[in-house]
């Protein structure tokens, strides 16, 4: 029995779009370790985890917890990581359906080989049961 | 998070990604990515409380799902 082949780090995956913004629920996954504020907060030093963020909570019920990138944006308004409160405008005006009923982020990590292995794909099944139309990633 | 972009994109779910590192970011080959000329970490949709800055970059990183596809590419914008 052989290995399965593994995508080459030279092919990008590649899914089409085949619907409408408007008629479109958005996710958003982030690595900016936010999280609900009543949820259990990252570890800045290093975490393998990820937290499940309620699609209707605003910037105001969310938290983060990092130590590695520019902090002067998102300590006046988290949006500048995890844009909820604008996506939820956008949905207000009818230029996208919606967003999904939970939204993600991860942490900061070093720990590559776990992060490949376990959290991502993890993660990656827990963003496909969401049944989002589209995913929009932030980084820190 | 290249990586966890081209996880979600295998499962069949399209994605793009706003980044604020576009050498690293066109180096790990992304689906689709947007790169607001010179923001930075902590930055990624620009100003804080700008909420029409932030609605437009979310907005054209939403576009660019509806855009000709450019597998692999970074798109470099400017928002000033």
């Amino acid at each position: 029995m052989e290995k399965p082949l593994e995508l080459s780090r030279y092919c990008v995956p590649f899914t089409p779009f085949g619907k409408t913004l408007e008629e479109s629920l958005i996710c958003l996954v982030t690595t900016a370790a936010v999280r609900a504020k009543t949820d259990t907060p990252f570890n800045v030093e290093g975490d393998n985890t990820f937290r499940k963020i309620d699609g209707s909570l605003t910037t105001a019920d969310l938290a983060y917890d990092d130590a590695h990138y520019d902090h002067a944006c998102v300590d006046r308004d988290l949006n500048c990581v995890f844009p909820v409160d604008r996506l939820a405008a956008l949905a207000r005006e009818g230029r996208i359906a919606g967003m999904t009923a939970e939204h993600f982020s991860m942490g900061y990590s070093q720990a590559l080989r776990e992060l490949r292995e376990t959290t991502i794909p993890q993660l990656a099944r827990a963003v496909s049961a969401a049944r989002p139309d589209a995913v929009v990633l932030t980084g820190g | 998070m290249v990586t966890v972009q081209r996880s979600i994109e295998m499962l069949g779910i399209p994605t793009v990604l706003i980044t604020v590192e576009p050498e690293e970011t066109a180096q790990a080959r992304p689906p689709r990515a947007l790169y607001p000329r010179g923001f930075v970490a902590g930055h990624s949709l620009g100003r804080p409380n700008d909420e029409a800055l932030q609605k437009w970059i979310l907005m054209d990183a939403l576009s660019l799902l509806r855009d000709p596809a450019r597998p692999g590419e970074v798109i470099r914008r400017d928002y000033t």
